[in-house]
């Protein structure tokens, strides 16, 4: 009986092998041209600007010149200089870099936050959940700019650091309510529930048992922030609360087109930043959408 | 229904006290009070701090705290140490630009979404909808702030179509016709930067939406029983995806508030997010807090009313 | 005292609602059930959806949470806070209806059926690989599929992976939860079979769920059948499937097919019976509400829900 059981079963075991998530994303994305020309394209100015930036001195290009206050672009600098003689050409690659860097630092912060704290609220559900969200809720009705420029403005010993942090502080609601949306239906599945049964803790369970099964939307849904995340960064520079005065980002070579002079007849000054922004957003959202259909089988165009 | 309504009441309060709670700590952070300001140096420190007593600024926390609350209720702001006026008589007339901007924003962000939409959704996948997609796709990644640069560059410095700054023309006689004109033209060309790409989001849910409509069961049992194609859209698809749409212009409000800051400081018009701007550059935390404290409002407030308007509109969105 | 005992359980759901979200009623999914079940025998719990069956073997292992009544386990009381977490947790288990959505599709077999083994007992690497290849045998997979992932087995074969991680800590109950439901008819009885030759081999006592009473005569010693949260009708396997009392019972037993040709005009004589008695004498059975009543004895053995006479 047993013997005629187990040939049985490995007959009827004509199951394909299904691939797995990292080469799901890698297949919907090589089909995707316009997603595989982004992933290029990012992984390419990623390794320019930082390889460059080695090279660079940072020092000499912050460092004022006043005998070469507002170059046209020339051999010696090729897209001109600024109000202070700085190298614009340096200064875009140091500021893409800065960018680059504290959009990733600020995404995977409120990631991380957030996928905590939807996943306590949404795991536990009831009182706590219901308390959870209303102060998400609050968080997520403040003024977000408003409120970053005046805690740039007071904070004491401001730094790339703080900056990041206040940012962290006001933007992790978005990824925490996905999260936690999803963890209402995944802890209600059969295995969330059979690890109970099993004496896995809570803990245990939300963090080895559901969150797997989370990681495609939180890699989704981190993805699509970096690209906003860029994008904030560089308008708080712009105003002049995002880094501080020696680190240029793309949002201070911008905000100098806020001089009328400069915004008529310097362009080089601040379109090539512009262009930049909306080149590295444009990439890293393309990326992040073909992940979405690639995490959503019903979309998947491979 | 009613229940609704009085459950989302309830749980704008705390969001309201939470706020002013906020606020509060944000003052109590800022470097100096509200003597730092004014006071000449020749005056002995004792009496400063005999001052500071009288008006109440040693106290704990939660008594000072309590007294802004009060003073807050009254109307009284403070007064801005740069200005030397009445917070409420600076914000007045800032309010009111901003109040402007606001509608007209919203104005053209319906007037552009709502056809765009709906062509976009009714012909989906004609290269009109092709051109609307790609539109809103470069709208969604464009930051604002790069877009009124450009918008300013291209229709104030280029083309000079529009003022590049402030608020009306320096000259005319508040209430000739003259003056309204100017009014209108220097708000022509932020809002419309505003909205070109705040509509981005409202185009995509309406095209969206009606997709998703037209392949559901009851359309394909109005087509069944014979009813003409506009018939269909008109009656049976506009009807549930446009709906919705009116209940987002809350939300819609506290997007516009990042979004003024953005576009004030860049088309110089004076409104409340170029005061912010200028009082934090110039330290004038007073000013700074009245606004936070007052746009915070407005985005609760802004909350509360799309919520309770789509409650209306759709019966199925409850909260807990 | 029992193996284990079920004394007037109930499980009851609120209803929320109102301004201020009080709890304006209760569902009651289980209302008031009593059973017992011996050491190394199979009870069956018999019910259409929404019965409550489910629901009771939910609230035994502690997935739901009981409103009242007692739960004993080798005399010791499973309904108190404390012995939630406590050691008598191992001796229970639970297979599952559905073997797609009860096996994490991110984990390998050999970290789906060591689970169990690493919450209570602290075995080397080496050891617990050692294990969980020796429960794979003994639900009849290959041990070298201790790598692959669920997605890679049929539904059998999941299923069988279940069953080794329900005994991976050698439990005393299993508690199963209609666990051949989700799968094709041509894999239920093996998966049946197998489940009592383990049953054999480890002396378990199943509690088992299901609304196929076909499968039930085949597995279970004694039946309980329960409607709307309430027992109808409790007994041995005979008592049942020969002497029904209750009319819902009655209805069920003669809805089971009989392939036999020599038996068909009976079974028609026996349906007809049954469906007049159910249509004349309805109220007989069920109160006001359309519930069940209390439990009267027949026999030693046999409990009906019958109005109390007088």
């Amino acid at each position: 009986m047993e013997t005629t059981d187990v040939k049985m079963d490995e007959t009827t075991q004509g199951v394909t092998k299904s691939p797995s998530g990292a080469r799901i994303f890698w297949r919907e994305i090589v089909r995707d041209k316009l997603a595989l020309i982004s992933l290029i394209f990012l992984v390419l100015i990623t390794a320019f600007v930082y390889g460059i930036s080695l090279i660079l001195d940072q020092k000499e290009i912050v460092t004022v010149d006043l005998f070469a206050i507002h170059q046209p672009p020339s051999e010696e600098f090729w897209l001109g200089t600024d109000y202070g003689g700085r190298d614009i050409f340096g200064q875009l690659i140091i500021g893409t870099r800065n960018s680059l860097s504290i959009g990733i630092l600020v995404t995977l912060m409120t990631g991380v936050i957030g996928v905590v704290y939807g996943l306590i609220s949404g795991y536990f559900g009831g009182h706590v959940d219901n308390i959870m969200m209303r102060i998400l809720d609050f968080f997520l009705i403040l003024p977000f700019l408003m409120v970053v420029i005046v805690f740039v403005a007071i904070v004491p010993k401001y730094s790339v650091f703080t900056f990041s942090l206040i940012m962290t502080a006001f933007l992790w609601m978005g990824i925490a309510r996905l999260i936690r949306s999803k963890v209402l239906q995944e802890k209600e599945l059969d295995y969330a529930q059979a690890s109970k049964t099993l004496g896995s803790s809570n803990i245990k369970i939300m963090f080895t048992q559901v969150l797997p099964n989370i990681t495609s939307l939180i890699i989704v849904t981190m993805t699509l922030n970096l690209a906003a995340n860029i994008g904030l960064e560089s308008g708080l520079s712009f105003l002049g609360f995002g880094f501080p005065e020696s680190t240029p980002s793309l949002g201070t070579l911008l905000s100098y087109a806020t001089n009328p002079q400069t915004l008529e007849y310097r362009w080089w000054i601040w379109v090539p930043a512009a262009v930049l922004i909306l080149l590295l957003m444009l990439a890293v959202r393309n990326v992040g959408e073909a992940l979405k259909r690639a995490a959503d089988a019903r979309q998947r165009r491979g | 229904m009613w229940k609704f309504i009085v459950r989302r009441l309830v749980i704008t309060f705390p969001q309201i006290i939470l706020l002013s709670v906020l606020v509060f700590i944000m003052a109590q952070m800022m470097p100096g009070d509200a003597l730092s300001g004014m006071i000449d140096p020749n005056i002995d420190p004792a009496a400063i701090e005999k001052q500071r007593e009288n008006l109440g600024l040693n106290d704990p926390w939660h008594e000072r705290y309590v007294d802004w609350v009060g003073g807050l209720l009254q109307g009284d702001l403070g007064e801005s140490f740069r200005f030397k006026m009445e917070v409420t008589e600076l914000v007045e007339q800032r309010l009111i630009n901003s109040f402007w901007l606001g509608v007209a924003t919203l104005f053209f962000t319906y007037l552009i979404a709502i056809p765009l939409g709906i062509i976009s959704g009714r012909w989906n996948d004609t290269w009109g909808d092709q051109l609307i997609t790609g539109y809103t796709y470069i709208g969604f990644a464009t930051p604002l702030f790069i877009f009124a640069l450009v918008m300013l560059w291209v229709f104030g410095f280029q083309l000079q179509w529009f003022p590049t700054g402030g608020s009306v023309e320096p000259g005319l006689t508040p209430g000739s016709f003259d003056y309204v004109w100017s009014k209108f033209q220097h708000l022509l060309l932020p809002a419309l930067s505003l909205a070109l790409i705040a509509t981005v989001n409202t185009v995509q849910y309406l095209r969206s939406e009606i997709v998703d409509t037209k392949q559901k069961d009851f359309i394909i049992t109005a087509r069944a029983k014979g009813a003409s194609e506009s018939r269909v859209y008109n009656r049976h698809i506009f009807r549930n995806s446009l709906l919705p749409i009116a209940a987002f212009f809350g939300f819609e409000i506290t997007g516009l508030i990042g979004g003024t800051v953005f576009v004030e400081q860049i088309f110089g018009y004076p409104g409340m997010g170029l005061l912010f701007m200028e009082s934090i550059l110039l330290r004038d935390y007073t000013v700074v807090i009245a606004v936070v404290l007052l746009f915070g409002i407005a985005s609760i407030l802004g909350a509360l009313i799309s919520d309770i308007i789509l409650s209306l509109v759709d019966p199925r969105i409850r909260i807990k | 005292m029992g193996f284990l005992e079920v004394e007037d359980l109930k499980v009851y759901f609120p209803i929320k609602g109102g301004l201020f979200n009080r709890t304006l009623g209760n569902i009651k999914a289980v209302d008031g059930v009593s059973f017992s079940i011996e050491q190394g025998k199979t009870y069956g719990l018999v019910g259409e959806s929404g019965s409550g069956k489910t629901t009771t073997g939910r609230a035994i292992i502690g997935l739901n949470d009981i409103t009242s009544g007692k739960v004993l386990f080798e005399g010791k009381d499973l309904t108190s806070k404390k012995s939630k977490t406590a050691s008598v947790r191992k001796d229970i288990q639970m297979i599952f209806q559905d073997p797609y959505s009860s096996l994490n599709p991110k984990k390998r077999v050999l970290d789906i059926v060591a689970e169990p083994i690493r919450n209570f007992e602290k075995l080397s690497k080496q050891e617990e690989k050692k294990r969980v290849q020796e429960l794979l045998e003994m639900v009849g997979l290959s041990p070298e599929s201790i790598l692959k992932y669920p997605h890679e087995f049929s539904g059998g074969q999941r299923q069988r992976i279940g069953v080794a991680r329900a005994i991976a800590l050698k439990p005393k109950l299993i508690i199963a939860d209609e666990p051949v439901s989700a799968l094709d008819v041509s894999v239920q009885a093996q998966v049946l079979n197998f489940m009592q030759d383990i049953q054999k081999e480890l002396n378990l006592t199943y509690l088992f769920i299901s609304h196929d009473l076909g499968v039930v005569k085949h597995m279970c010693d004694e039946i309980g059948i329960m409607y709307k949260g309430r027992y109808v009708e409790q007994g041995t396997k005979q008592d049942i499937f020969e002497n029904p009392q209750h009319i819902y019972t009655k209805r069920l037993v003669a809805a089971i097919p009989d392939i036999d040709p020599r038996h068909r005009a009976e079974q028609k004589q026996f349906r007809e019976d049954v469906q007049r008695e159910y249509e004349q004498s309805y109220n007989d059975y069920f109160d006001s509400e359309g519930l069940a009543y209390g439990l009267q004895s027949v026999s030693d053995t046999h409990l009906v829900a019958l109005p109390e006479k007088g």
